[in-house]
């Protein structure tokens, strides 16, 4: 008990016992299996046999999978850019509120999160649908179009979905970063003959960056595993990724090929993230 | 308009919602002058100066800069550049990109822009910083990249928020005497807005008092602090004391009773005081003398003020010593006398005194 009290980094670690023994036990460890399992062979009945094959590694480059593959990065990409062509504007006008309605208007942005997430996008189908969603049957019926619109069963939905599912995720880090930013640089920066877009430009936009690095992180990695958005909103015929990995996993029982998956996917996830913080840091030191 | 100002403000009143900030304020400010605003914070001085520099633009009134009318010409139309109070300098630019900043946007040639940046730092003595980030500057030093940052422009005028005010008091001498040396080697007129005002003392060449929104008096460090125009100039530069008076006559000389009955003279009175107005005697503690009750003059002058009282009071502040004395009807004074005499103080508690002055020292000043 002495030695604890004149020892501050037993004491620091003894702080950190409960979390470092929860991420081992159920985020390590699982991780681990995962990683094994994606070099084993299946077994007959799900499970898998204790034998190692990098067959399942080739798979995941087959181009039956490795388009879907590409074309999740795509959707994620482009839900990215949507909701941080969204998002911003929407965080500047927030940040440059009278404090009084900032938080009114922070409050009014996380109401959507108090619906659970699959009635909200159960929500849109009924918007969506092609022959009985509301949008296509009344633009019908009002005589603008004679033929349905394709607004579901296709990317275009599952943008959709992801875009509006992630939109808050992407406003809160920058509007925390604007939020932050002294008033008084931008007075400076007018001062020292910038016009408001120059001022911007070199100014609120690379201090921002951080704000924007969050969020993009915070809105693409959950698009690139989406796997309830498409799986509604797709149709069943346009999927992502997270439907083929719980697919091996619950349908086809290829515990193997889905934890192959699994892998490859996380590390293009996490070579994507390493090149666009490189990118990012860069473009804000030549601001 | 004339063109004969640097700075010239007509008639300018800035509102914020209920609230006069600037109430008719009429300014001329001359090419290559230092230029002070002074009083406590709320006056309307950094309102003032941020509608010179187009942050705010004025309910009504006109500013011109070298006799051109601003109007709602936006700040980067303006050849006129700012050093804030908290420097505001770019956290994410190094310091010669800060620097580099307004020579960027006005679009110089690349070689022009490094020359000038390198010329700028110079002068403030910064050129082994150039490629440091602020945070890793002290203080002073982030002080001075501010200053280089709007010098390098080479504007009509300069115009400074408190600059000093976030540094320790050693740093801010040093700092107001190079600012005032800066000022002189470049020419450019300085707008300097501070609350301190031994500061504007220090360094001004000529100074506007404020208060409420109104500019008490304009004037160079001397009028301002030997000539206050009222009450509230002479109470807010330096030390003053003030005694109730009745006003007895105003011509051909000035001539007031205290309440003890006692009548002194006095060399300028404000105006718009009539005879039997109620009003205060302002003179400066320095300006006082004190005698011994045998020491009274055989032959009265007007020229000389003599008032009894008693010490009540002493308080040694090294080169001085400040006595504080009670008159008759109560009122207290101070009187600050050099400490020049040798051996102990030759005043002590309690003992009766005669205070004069020159009459010419004294200023009678409306309530």
């Amino acid at each position: 008990m002495e030695r604890l009290r004149r020892n501050p980094e037993l004491q620091a670690w003894l702080l950190l016992a409960a979390p470092v023994i929860f991420l081992l036990i159920f985020f390590m460890a699982p991780l681990l299996i995962v990683f094994i399992y994606s070099f084993l062979e299946r077994g007959k009945y799900g499970g898998v046999e204790w034998v190692f094959t990098l067959e399942n590694i080739r798979r995941v480059f087959d181009p039956l999978y490795f388009r879907t593959f590409l074309r999740s990065f795509n959707i994620a990409i482009i839900t990215t850019l949507i909701t941080l062509i969204l998002g911003y504007p929407l965080a500047y006008f927030i940040a440059n509120s009278p404090p009084h309605r900032r938080s009114a208007l922070l409050f009014a942005l996380m109401i959507p999160f108090w619906t659970n997430f699959l009635i909200r996008t159960y929500a849109w189908l009924t918007l969506l649908r092609t022959h009985t969603g509301l949008i296509n049957v009344s633009l019908m019926n009002w005589g603008i179009i004679e033929k349905p619109l394709p607004l579901f069963g296709n990317d275009f939905a599952i943008i959709l979905g992801l875009v509006y599912g992630w939109l808050p995720v992407m406003v809160l880090p920058i509007y925390a970063a604007l939020e932050r930013l002294d008033k008084s640089l931008l007075e400076a920066a007018r001062d020292l003959y910038a016009s408001n877009f120059h001022a911007f430009r070199r100014v609120t936009w690379p201090l921002s960056i951080p704000g924007v690095v969050a969020g993009s992180m915070l809105v693409f990695i959950p698009s690139l595993g989406a796997f309830v958005t498409p799986a509604i909103l797709g149709g069943g015929k346009s999927l992502m990724i997270g439907n083929i990995i719980s697919n091996q996993f619950l349908g086809a029982h290829d515990w193997p090929f889905g934890s192959a998956l699994s892998m490859v996917m996380m590390i293009a996830m996490l070579i994507a993230t390493v090149i666009y913080f490189r990118w990012t840091v860069k473009s804000e030191a030549l601001a | 308009m004339t063109d004969t100002y640097a700075v010239e403000l007509q008639d300018v009143v800035k509102q914020f919602g209920d609230v006069i900030a600037v109430n008719h304020v009429t300014l001329q400010i001359h090419d290559g002058e230092f230029f002070s605003l002074l009083g406590p914070s709320g006056c309307g001085k950094t309102t003032t100066l941020r509608m010179i520099a187009g942050f705010e633009m004025p309910t009504s009134g006109a500013i011109y800069i070298h006799g051109q009318r601003q109007g709602y010409r936006p700040p980067n139309k303006r050849p006129v550049n700012t050093v804030f109070q908290n420097y505001a300098l770019f956290p994410h630019m190094t310091v010669a990109k800060n620097v580099a900043f307004g020579l960027e946007m006005k679009k110089l040639a690349k070689e022009d822009i490094k020359r000038r940046v390198g010329e700028a730092l110079e002068m403030v003595r910064l050129s082994g910083m150039a490629n440091r980030k602020p945070k890793q500057l002290s203080g002073g030093q982030q002080q001075r990249v501010a200053l280089a940052r709007a010098l390098v422009n080479r504007p009509e005028v300069l115009l400074l928020d408190e600059p000093l005010g976030a540094l320790d008091l050693k740093l801010r001498k040093a700092m107001q005497l190079e600012l005032k040396a800066l000022q002189e080697e470049v020419g450019i007129t300085f707008i300097y807005v501070t609350h301190d005002q031994e500061e504007a003392l220090t360094m001004s060449d000529r100074i506007a008092v404020m208060n409420n929104g109104i500019v008490h008096q304009v004037g160079n460090p001397e009028e301002i602090y030997e000539h206050p125009a009222d009450r509230f100039v002479a109470d807010f530069i330096g030390e003053t004391n003030f005694i109730p008076v009745k006003v007895v006559a105003l011509s051909p000389a000035i001539v007031v009773e205290l309440n003890t009955g006692e009548r002194v003279h006095a060399g300028w009175a404000e105006e718009g005081l009539a005879v039997g107005d109620n009003a205060v005697l302002s003179i400066r503690p320095e300006k006082m003398d004190l005698l011994e009750p045998h020491e009274r003059p055989q032959t009265p002058s007007h020229n000389i003020a003599l008032i009894q009282g008693s010490i009540s009071h002493l308080v040694y502040v090294g080169t001085d010593t400040r006595h504080t004395v009670t008159l008759r009807d109560g009122t207290n004074v101070v009187v600050r006398l050099q400490n020049v005499y040798i051996g102990e103080e030759p005043w002590e508690i309690g003992e009766e005194t005669i205070v004069t002055w020159n009459a010419a020292h004294a200023r009678i000043l409306k309530e």
